[in-house]
């Protein structure tokens, strides 16, 4: 019935407010914790070549929103020769150069900064490819091939346990025919080679060559790499172990051709590439994915409005943490207070003045205002000018503790005037009215519950995580709603309750 | 603690939050609020369906009001001045005397035509509402309470509390004024609560600040074994409370006065959780089994009949 109405409520509110954070999270890497930093990287490709007074036309592989990484910016430094970014098939996308006429040493250049995605880890690419054809490999290679493939089908169970097999078997055995495999390809045709015997068994593959983002480097090439398609997905595999996977925060630049750079009329090409880490706070770099993604996660984002709007969302979005602590306060703990947001406002005082000071002050203020209410029961004033009365005293006696702290130098004292004055005035009449009708028993102790519940409220509402929260997560704000939904359901006792009937659980 | 909190839940001690959502949100119409919050329409509800209430003797409505109360009160030397809208007994003001141009309280002290004034005053701003709105003063008949109540309490006036749950009458206590309780029958100020048996009309235990207790904290008499005189009429009055107000979670607040009997003196739709202690029983256990008595009583009567059965040995 209604309370599980109000779950299912409580629930979605929960769901939406955490999917949205989590999606802020994931997406575009806002960090839960301020104080984390980003590791964006600055990637440069130079191009360098001799031109031979010729027409040249140079072109570049250029990562294509690679695996893992969000590419915050790119950009091009190439005087004087005119640039077209190609991005015709997947997985192909190139810069193209081109001059009328280009002598003596040049350098072309491209900068990257990308940005891990950390949990991306998905391999989305496109449709399967066909099965490769079986090579035919020139003896005695052929045997070797074969008999290496025939055993190594033996001993696996699926594509991926093969290509491992594989690998590790042409790599570290000491088989003859291994040995002789090894022989025909130098290092750097070795990948090659493996893509060609992983077509002996008609199993696709392809290298793919990019940057371990781990240190900081110049002067680097790209690192080959070998991707097997397993039916589903490719998956990567170290050329030189066996090993699956991929290095840690492998930038993919390009895929397949390992010649990037397919130019005309030039010579002394050579490609190198320059890493740099440069460390950024986590929001900026969720801000600048945001402006290449476009996910509209950010649109409930506070940064945008004038700061003096967002120092005020700041605090007010502090508020309803505060009113929640109330919430539990009164609710399961059972702490008497006044009036219901009394202490929330009263937290938001010592906010401004700090606790120490905020709770003499707030002490102060009261009893001197509660000593002048009870003269004024004498006076026997109708309940407006009354209350008006007990203000302008209050607004007297703020004034009078700013003045004499002042004369004293105690610079706390000036901020008294941060305080609600019309929650004091309230809070002095209530308790006086408490403490004729009830008793100073009851009074004091409503006026501690206050106190309490308003220290309570300020650690919640000061509590610089928990700010940093709020600000960037404001969606939050419907899981503090869903927690309000789950309260108000909650019919069990209040802990003040366990010792008002103390005496009906013994016999 | 978990010890107590389950002895607790196990004995059907009914809480604040359980009361509040299970019952009074439940069980009590916000519109018909408005009844049982305003004493002056209360009583004017309960003369017109015939319930016995004290004489209202006249309303002040606004300050001009006012200078007419002198005339008003100069034909009774006996009579209360109560806000219609107060709560937990506050704004209350018995006078019992006359002593010359003074009005008597019954601690003796006597107060002038002026202080009165300013006591109805007091009332028509507001002070002593729900909410602070303006309200009315209402001058009405002094109950005379009947002497059963003379050994066991201070001054004041007591009175009944029934706790009337869908019409039936569900658990009840007296509500004895102390030194303390300055003479009002409010638990919250100090008052005494004894527990009543709903089938015999007997008192049991005591509840003192929240506390059992044997005896009268002023007079040491012992609180139980009296037995409150017309007690079936006292149950029958309270279960037609719930046609007069459509409250299903009701409590229903009664004075015995020595010569008219029973009179209705206030309802509540928010009752407190004090009876429990009272009677040293859990109101959810009461209220779980008239809840599941498939087709309750449509009489006063017969629901009467009914708790008497339902809460025979319990």
């Amino acid at each position: 019935m209604r309370v599980s109405v109000v779950f299912i409520w409580a629930f979605m509110f929960a769901a939406l407010g955490l999917g949205l954070v989590y999606l802020k999270v994931t997406r575009l890497g806002i960090p839960l914790d301020p104080s984390v930093e980003a590791a964006v990287w600055d990637v440069e490709a130079r191009v360098g070549f001799d031109g031979r007074n010729l027409p040249v036309k140079v072109k570049l592989a250029l990562p294509d929103s690679p695996r893992g990484f969000a590419v915050l910016d790119e950009d091009f430094v190439s005087r004087g020769y005119g640039l077209a970014i190609g991005n015709g098939t997947p997985n192909a996308r190139r810069a193209v150069w081109t001059i009328r006429r280009a002598s003596g040493a040049q350098a072309l250049y491209y900068h990257v900064k990308v940005y891990p995605k950390r949990g991306d880890a998905a391999i989305i690419d496109g449709a399967a490819p066909t099965f490769p054809e079986v090579p035919e490999y020139q003896e005695p290679l052929a045997s070797a091939i074969n008999a290496v493939l025939k055993q190594a089908r033996e001993e696996s169970a699926d594509v991926v346990t093969f290509t491992s097999l594989l690998i590790t078997t042409l790599t570290n055995s000491d088989d003859e025919n291994v040995k002789l495999i090894r022989k025909s390809a130098t290092a750097e045709e070795w990948p090659n080679l493996l893509t060609t015997i992983l077509a002996g068994a008609r199993i696709p593959s392809r290298i793919v060559y990019g940057l371990p983002l781990d240190i900081e480097f110049v002067d680097r090439s790209l690192s080959p790499w070998l991707e097997v398609h397993n039916g589903e997905h490719w998956q990567g595999f170290n050329p030189d172990t066996g090993e699956e996977g991929y290095p840690e925060s492998f930038l993919i630049w390009s895929y397949g051709s390992p010649d990037i750079t397919d130019t005309r009329g030039v010579q002394h090409v050579h490609v190198t590439f320059a890493a740099a880490r440069n460390p950024q706070t986590q929001l900026s770099v969720a801000k600048q994915v945001e402006s290449k993604l476009n996910t509209g996660l950010l649109a409930l984002s506070l940064s945008e409005l004038p700061v003096s709007t967002q120092n005020v969302y700041r605090v007010l979005l502090m508020v309803p943490l505060g009113a929640l602590v109330i919430v539990v306060m009164r609710m399961v703990v059972g702490v008497p207070t006044f009036g219901t947001f009394m202490p929330v406002l009263v937290a938001l005082a010592f906010r401004e003045t700090r606790l120490a000071a905020g709770v003499v002050l707030f002490l102060l203020v009261v009893s001197a205002g509660l000593m002048i209410r009870s003269a004024l029961t004498h006076l026997r004033l109708l309940l407006l000018p009354r209350l008006t009365s007990v203000l302008v005293i209050v607004i007297g006696l703020m004034l009078a503790i700013s003045l004499l702290s002042n004369e004293l130098g105690i610079e706390q004292g000036l901020s008294i005037a941060l305080f609600p004055m019309v929650i004091l005035t309230m809070t002095i009449e209530r308790m006086s009215i408490v403490w004729e009708e009830r008793g100073p028993t009851t009074a004091i102790k409503e006026f501690i519950g206050s106190l309490v519940v308003a220290i309570g409220a300020y650690f919640a509402m000061t509590e610089e995580h928990l700010v940093y929260l709020m600000f960037v997560f404001p969606e939050l704000l419907l899981v503090v709603l869903s927690f309000c939904l789950m309260f108000g359901a909650y019919t069990g006792y209040r802990l003040s309750e366990i010792f008002r009937f103390k005496d009906l659980a013994k016999d | 603690m978990i010890g107590t909190w389950l002895a607790l839940r196990s004995r059907g001690i009914l809480g604040l939050n359980a009361r509040n959502r299970a019952y009074v949100m439940r069980r009590n119409p916000r519109r018909r609020y408005p009844l049982v919050d305003d004493k002056l329409k209360t009583k004017r509800l309960a003369i017109e369906a015939g319930i016995s209430v004290p004489e209202l003797y006249g309303v002040m409505e606004t300050e001009h009001d006012l200078a007419s109360l002198g005339q008003l009160l100069s034909s009774y030397s006996e009579f209360v001045i109560k806000p219609a809208r107060g709560s937990g007994g506050s704004g209350v003001l018995v006078i019992d005397g006359r002593r010359k141009d003074l009005f008597v309280k019954p601690d003796g002290r006597g107060l002038p035509l002026s202080e009165i004034v300013y006591h109805a005053s007091n009332i028509l701003s507001g002070i002593y509402s729900l909410g602070g709105v303006t309200d009315n003063a209402m001058i009405e008949y002094r109950v005379r309470v009947d002497p059963i109540f003379n050994p066991v309490s201070y001054q004041g006036v007591p009175d009944i509390r029934l706790l009337v749950y869908r019409g039936v009458p569900t658990m009840g206590m007296v509500r004895l004024p102390t030194r303390q309780s300055d003479g009002k029958a409010n638990l919250h100020q100090g008052a005494v609560g004894v527990g009543i048996e709903i089938s015999s009309g007997m008192t049991t235990k005591g509840v003192w600040h929240n506390r059992t207790v044997a005896e009268h904290p002023d007079f040491g008499v012992p609180l139980a074994g009296l037995q409150i005189p017309t007690w079936p009429r006292l149950l029958e009055l309270g279960a037609r409370c719930f046609e007069l107000t459509g409250l299903g979670y009701l409590g229903v607040d009664i004075v015995l006065d020595r010569t008219h009997g029973p009179l209705l003196l206030e309802l509540n739709a928010r009752p407190g959780l004090g009876i429990q202690i009272a009677n040293h029983r859990g109101l959810k256990t009461r209220l779980d089994a008239i809840d599941r008595v498939p087709n309750l009583p449509s009489t006063p009567a017969d629901r009467v009949q009914l708790a008497v059965e339902l809460f025979r040995n319990s």
